[in-house]
């Protein structure tokens, strides 16, 4: 890499960056633990539940069934949130900040 | 040059593959422990504790069904030929672009989102999911569709604090990332021998699992199914490098989800589009009634009023013990992010936003495979019969398989032959590409961390780079076909358990810190990846995974104690009861007394899974690592990696070279 070295720790102090750090840790770490929390009320429902799996709901298709397609839908909702606050909120805070140090 | 040898080895391995499957093999199906079993930690559980007893309780062949799948040699043959054909040209195509070490370890950068996507989303569709699990859906019902959780939701933690900040700090490898503002070397080594560790567990899993699958479909014998897999794998990575890897990747993928996007549609219009007549139809089935109150409850008499339909569809006939269950959960979610050949994915794309995209594309193609295996599992219940499907493979492998023949016109018809022999080759090409990627990574490990910047000091030009990356991929390939070989009659079940484990306790602690903390240092990466693993491994041998001859004794001891009171009471047994009484006995006298691996009678440990226990123990060594040794160059160099992990700014290119 032949690019410039550039000064970390005065980048580090840079407001814009801060910004940008406080709410990408918040959101990522936040929307980690909050799926996470779904996903594994799976294995702990299931096994110390079991009798709320058994509740049929559609016909003979039971909660347990639909709460496993739930985490599918959770999962895919969490990747669609973040990927648009990601391109819109992120990287334009990362491509204003790049743009001022550079 | 290179390509010609090549060319001419493919040739001639093709030959000698076609020359021995025409011998008549006396290979019958596998034992219950060794079904073919294809990576992911699921496997582990893929051997049931059903045990033998109730086979003979309930003999499943009074069906009269074969008990043997029969595809059409000549059109299977020509198939595979066809898939390995495309690969290879894919091999040569690569090959010549194949100039940089950034070219071979990361097919220099210049793999899109879209096409990335595809590739991890390949990783994920292993013959373990593809086969595995339909099988275990059409034997356990709901129990297996819980399994297809843990893989998709793993990509929640790799999208969110894993790909971007690894694309933004990393180059080719793990060690790339934990060094950074560490002591290099000793960290390198570390790094890369967790890497290696890791990526030959789950590739030897891989190779058993692939010998297995061969010699039930096409009675090619174990040897020289591994053999040919492995040179197979060896000259995709060692002349094709990345590229050619992540190529072979994405046409495997595009060709299972093709398969199993008509095999879920025959299924569905067979139902008649309707998800709950099917799931009623299925409720209601007189075989599947049966075979979960015989088989899998063990009630001789049906328990009144109880509805055994129903119970198909409600869990605890598979998945028995909720911390087991929590503890693989564990282990999926952040065992896979710690995968080496799984992060190595990240460095191929220009940059974060294309890593983004690729994992959230990867999560897509996932989240509809495993969704149309649900359809096919429950299909295969309903279409085929568990008692069929669990005649030709205890543990449900050839479900998809059978499922396929039936669909596509029944055995015997073109139809029917054509499509087994294609969900065949693409269960082969499943096996080639993940096995290749885990050359790859494994190879990298020991070429550019242990070569290059361990022995070179990172003094080395990029055809030096090249050249070693090749004789150790080489290397690596060889010492995977030998082990394979030599693993045949091994229990390779607690392997793939173990890489999950070891990635989840060692690797994911110690990249997150890497990442996230500040005073994270040397002697935090080293003791996160000595105890995740050391921890992770010493809980594994003494789990109920291993293979324990004194309960292989017991067990036996009961079929010969049930036939023999069957005889007492004056009932004449079948020849093949009696045949199994007497290798019960023999069962019996060559296990009893005998001990596990590290001398054990019984397991120890609970848990199938040490995710629970090893991941807090290998977050703790790494946090009291780092507090016992201070180190004021690393917290220094931490403005550094944090501005870089989250900017972006000063990442490696492509065009690096």
């Amino acid at each position: 890499m032949s690019k410039a070295s550039y000064n970390w720790s005065e980048i580090a102090r840079n407001p814009k960056y801060l910004e940008l750090k406080r709410k990408k840790r918040v959101f990522l770490f936040g929307w980690w633990i909050a799926a996470s929390v779904y996903y594994f009320s799976l294995p702990l429902l299931a096994g110390y539940f079991p009798a709320l799996f058994k509740i049929k709901l559609i016909g003979v298709i039971n909660f347990g069934y639909l709460f496993i397609l739930s985490q599918f839908l959770v999962a895919i909702f969490v990747a669609m949130y973040y990927t648009k606050v990601a391109n819109s909120d992120f990287d334009r805070l990362t491509d204003e900040l790049l743009k001022e140090i550079q | 040059m290179l390509t010609k040898i090549f060319s001419a080895m493919m040739l001639t391995l093709l030959l000698a593959t076609v020359g021995f499957s025409a011998e008549p093999s006396k290979s019958a199906i596998p034992a219950v422990n060794a079904a073919p079993q294809v990576s992911s930690p699921q496997q582990q559980l893929s051997a049931p504790s059903q045990s033998q007893v109730a086979a003979v309780v309930a003999p499943v062949s009074a069906f009269g069904v074969p008990t043997k799948i029969k595809p059409n040699r000549a059109i299977t043959i020509s198939m595979f030929s066809t898939i390995i054909g495309i690969t290879l040209c894919v091999v040569i195509w690569a090959a010549r672009q194949t100039k940089s070490a950034a070219d071979f370890y990361t097919a220099g950068g210049g793999i899109t989102g879209l096409q990335n996507g595809w590739a991890i989303a390949g990783d994920y569709m292993s013959a373990a999911s593809f086969l595995g699990m339909s099988g275990l859906i059409s034997l356990y019902g709901i129990d297996g569709f819980m399994y297809a959780v843990g893989p998709m939701f793993s990509f929640i933690a790799i999208l969110l604090v894993i790909a971007e900040p690894c694309r933004n700090a990393g180059k080719f490898t793990l060690g790339d990332i934990l060094s950074f503002r560490t002591a290099p070397k000793p960290v390198r080594a570390v790094a890369a021998l967790s890497t290696v560790t890791v990526s030959l567990f789950y590739l030897i899993a891989q190779m058993v699992g692939a010998g297995k699958l061969m010699q039930v479909l096409l009675d090619i014998p174990y040897r020289v199914s591994v053999t040919g897999v492995g040179i197979l794998m060896v000259g995709y990575v060692v002349f094709g490098g990345m590229k050619a890897t992540t190529w072979v990747q994405i046409i495997k993928a595009g060709l299972l989800m093709s398969g199993t996007i008509l095999l879920a549609f025959l299924v569905i219009s067979k139902a008649g589009f309707n998800p709950v007549g099917f799931f009623t139809d299925i409720v209601g089935n007189q075989l599947i009634q049966d075979h979960v109150r015989i088989n899998v409850l063990k009630d001789a008499l049906p328990k009144p009023g109880f509805d055994y339909g129903q119970r198909f569809m409600e869990p605890g006939l598979f998945l028995k013990n909720p911390l087991d269950q929590v503890s693989l959960g564990i282990a999926w979610a952040l065992g896979a992010a710690g995968l080496p050949h799984i992060l190595m994915r990240f460095f191929t794309v220009p940059s974060a936003k294309e890593a983004r995209k690729s994992i959230v594309i990867a999560l897509f193609i996932n989240s509809s495979f495993f969704f149309l295996i649900n359809i096919i599992g429950f299909g295969a219940a309903l279409y085929l019969s568990p008692q069929l499907i669990s005649s030709v493979d205890k543990g449900g492998n050839m479900a998809t398989l059978l499922l396929a023949q039936l669909l596509g016109g029944g055995a015997g018809s073109l139809g029917g032959d054509m499509f087994l022999a294609f969900i065949c080759a693409v269960a082969f090409a499943t096996i080639l590409a993940v096995v290749s990627g885990l050359v790859l990574a494994a190879s990298a490990a020991i070429a550019h961390d242990v070569y290059v910047n361990i022995v070179m000091d990172g003094k080395a030009d990029q055809h030096t780079q090249v050249k070693v990356a090749r004789v150790t991929s080489l290397f690596v390939g060889l010492a995977a076909i030998l082990m394979g070989l030599a693993a045949e009659k091994e229990n390779v079940v607690a392997l793939v358990a173990l890489a999950f484990a070891v990635a989840a306790s060692g690797n994911f602690p110690a990249v997150m810190l890497s990442l996230f903390w500040k005073r994270f240092n040397t002697a935090g990466v080293i003791s996160a990846l000595l105890v995740g693993t050391i921890s992770a491994l010493g809980l594994v041998v003494i789990s109920p995974v291993m293979t324990y001859p004194q309960k292989i004794a017991d067990d036996a001891k009961k079929i010969v104690s049930t036939l023999e009171k069957k005889q007492m009471e004056g009932v004449v047994l079948a020849e093949k009861d009696l045949k199994l009484m007497d290798k019960s006995r023999m069962d019996f006298e060559k296990n009893n007394g005998g001990t596990s691996m590290v001398g054990l009678k019984a397991a120890i440990f609970p848990l199938k899974n040490p995710g629970i226990v090893s991941v807090p123990l290998g977050l703790i060594a790494a946090i009291l690592g780092t507090l016992l040794f201070r180190d004021r160059r690393a917290e220094e160099l931490f403005d550094e990696i944090e501005v870089r992990q989250i900017t972006g700014l000063g990442i490696s290119q492509a065009s690096d070279h």
